[in-house]
């Protein structure tokens, strides 16, 4: 509560701590990230970077650290019993896109985009309307309006859900691994909203195996590795002078798969 | 005939015009199988009819007797047995509306992690299962009114009704709660919604398209089951009535069959407005 928040970062992780059972999934997570700074979360399969991102909005229950977002600040407590208040003010913060959409299955796509302003925030439905509409014309989608989620190709639900997650206006937007679950022809013009909102200056963290999305438009690049923040850097930094063995087993990995 | 002309690639126009064809096929073998279906049902439904016809049929030097009705009876009969039908359509329908509303909070309760809600639900779901529903409607009835609760007959058959039903639903409800997707609580969570609202808007509307076929199910099976509390004597729906004519005239036969009618009637015109809903359902989701 005393510890003063710098401000010029948007995000302020200390010590992140979370266990599944006995299993320490995420270790001992520092990190800040700053008003329009992206960054990229890379690492294998299973190496925490999913719970890690998970954890800054909850919906994994982080056993110790602190998150702070947008100088909402949050204490993990190991029973979990953390203030609900406290954890919907980070999720307003934040707007999360998933690996698998998660559009909501029965309604249409400008329901979908509008549905929290109204519930949540209770937002009248002409005004929700119309910041539906716009959202939906920046992710190129204004025709799908009526159609159901399941009408929609992959790269064309991901774009209603950043539609639907920017609906909320957050200050931060996680992506977790969003581009994994697409055929490959579809990456791109999910990957094109993205550089958009990087354009635009949004603040972003996200865990993506998109190596030349991270190389071409983080600010930053964190590497994880069995729950360890191992390496942070410039893209240039990481991907081309890794100073940590496991950061360059993983690149070398990563080039010789091919 | 030239080997070559029989290699032909069919072109778009060619493959489109195959497939209208294929479907067709297709569709005139559906059309035949429902014909026969229906001919077969025409065919059960009139040997059932003459086995109670009274006729007597020469069959190839066999004379079979098939069973005489009385018909005065029915006919003086079968109105009163009637007038039971609504008697058991508002006693299913008020019994499955309060069955759904327990089986809604015995799902919740099931799937709680608050030990009192989770412990509610589960003895209520166990006691309920462990017992006869004849017994529940007995106790009910006779046992209730020796601790001085006398509830009228109405009332206590929609209880007993609703109450077992209630227990064996609520785990229809608690399979459909939980088959839908995790991720739509989560995106629903990330959202900013509360427990309440995430519920309530997203899962319920998503759980209900698939708990709807298999509560039609239970309805049916109420409207029959109802039958149960005519057992104790106060409820005058369809069976009740029938047993009091069939004992009056002697002509049990021919007032069960009235009743037999009437049940089968009642679940015929349910289950072809059930097999619609299930229709208008499923093309929601294929849409």
């Amino acid at each position: 509560m005393t510890q003063p928040i710098q401000p010029s970062s948007m995000v302020e992780v200390v010590d992140l701590e979370k266990f599944f059972g006995t299993l320490q999934a995420v270790k001992q997570a520092s990190f800040t990230v700053d008003i329009a700074e992206v960054v990229c979360v890379i690492g294998r399969s299973g190496s925490g970077k999913s719970t890690l991102l998970r954890c800054l909005n909850f919906l994994e229950q982080p056993h110790h650290g602190s998150i702070q977002i947008d100088g909402v600040r949050v204490m993990a407590r190991p029973d979990g019993r953390v203030d609900p208040a406290q954890i919907h003010a980070l999720r307003l913060k934040t707007g999360m896109v998933f690996q698998s959409f998660n559009l909501f299955a029965h309604r249409t796509v400008l329901e979908n985009v509008i549905g929290a302003p109204i519930i949540v925030k209770k937002m009248m439905i002409a005004e929700a309307t119309d910041l539906g509409l716009q959202l939906l014309e920046k992710v190129g989608l204004t025709d799908k309006k009526d159609q159901y989620p399941s009408r929609l190709s992959g790269g064309q639900q991901q774009r209603v859900a950043i539609a639907r997650a920017l609906a909320m206006q957050p200050k931060v937007m996680l992506f977790d691994e969003p581009t994994s679950a697409l055929d490959p022809e579809l990456i791109a013009e999910v990957l094109g909203v993205m550089r958009q909102l990087v354009e635009e200056g949004m603040t972003m963290i996200i865990v993506t195996h998109e190596m030349d999305f991270a190389r071409n438009f983080a600010d930053r690049v964190i590497f994880m590795d069995q729950g360890h923040l191992v390496e942070a850097g410039s893209p240039t930094q990481i991907f081309d002078q890794p100073q940590d063995a496991r950061t360059r087993q993983f690149l070398y990995a990563l080039d010789h798969q091919n | 005939m030239q080997n070559t002309e029989i290699i032909v690639k069919p072109n778009d126009t060619e493959t489109c015009e195959l497939g209208r064809q294929v479907e067709l096929i297709r569709q005139q073998q559906e059309r035949e199988f429902q014909i026969g279906v229906y001919v077969s049902w025409a065919v059960l439904f009139f040997f059932l009819i003459l086995a109670f016809s009274g006729l007597k049929i020469d069959l190839f030097g066999f004379e079979i007797k098939t069973i005489a009705l009385d018909i005065g009876f029915i006919t003086r009969s079968g109105p009163n047995i009637a007038e039971g039908i609504v008697v058991t359509i508002i006693l299913s329908t008020a019994s499955i509306a309060l069955a759904c509303l327990l089986a809604l909070m015995g799902a919740l309760g099931r799937l709680s992690r608050f030990p009192p809600a989770y412990a509610t639900s589960t003895f209520y779901i166990s006691l309920v299962r462990g017992t006869p529903l004849l017994l529940q409607i007995f106790f009910l009835f006779f046992a209730l009114p020796q601790i001085g609760i006398r509830l009228g007959p109405m009332t206590a058959g929609i209880l007993a009704l609703g109450l077992n039903y209630g227990a064996y639903m609520a785990e229809i409800f608690r399979a459909g709660i939980q088959s839908v997707d995790i991720g739509q609580q989560e995106a629903a969570y990330a959202l900013g919604m509360t427990r309440n609202q995430m519920m309530h808007r997203i899962v319920f509307p998503q759980a209900l398209r698939l708990i709807l076929p298999p509560i039609g199910n239970q309805f049916i099976a109420m409207q029959k089951d109802s039958a149960l509390v005519s057992t104790v004597g106060f409820v005058h729906e369809i069976l009740w009535r029938a047993e009091k004519h069939g004992r009056r005239d002697a002509r049990h036969l021919e007032a069960l069959l009235v009743a037999a009618a009437f049940y089968w009637i009642l679940t015929i015109i349910f289950s072809v407005f059930q097999s619609k809903i299930e229709d208008r359902l499923s093309k929601g989701v294929r849409e």
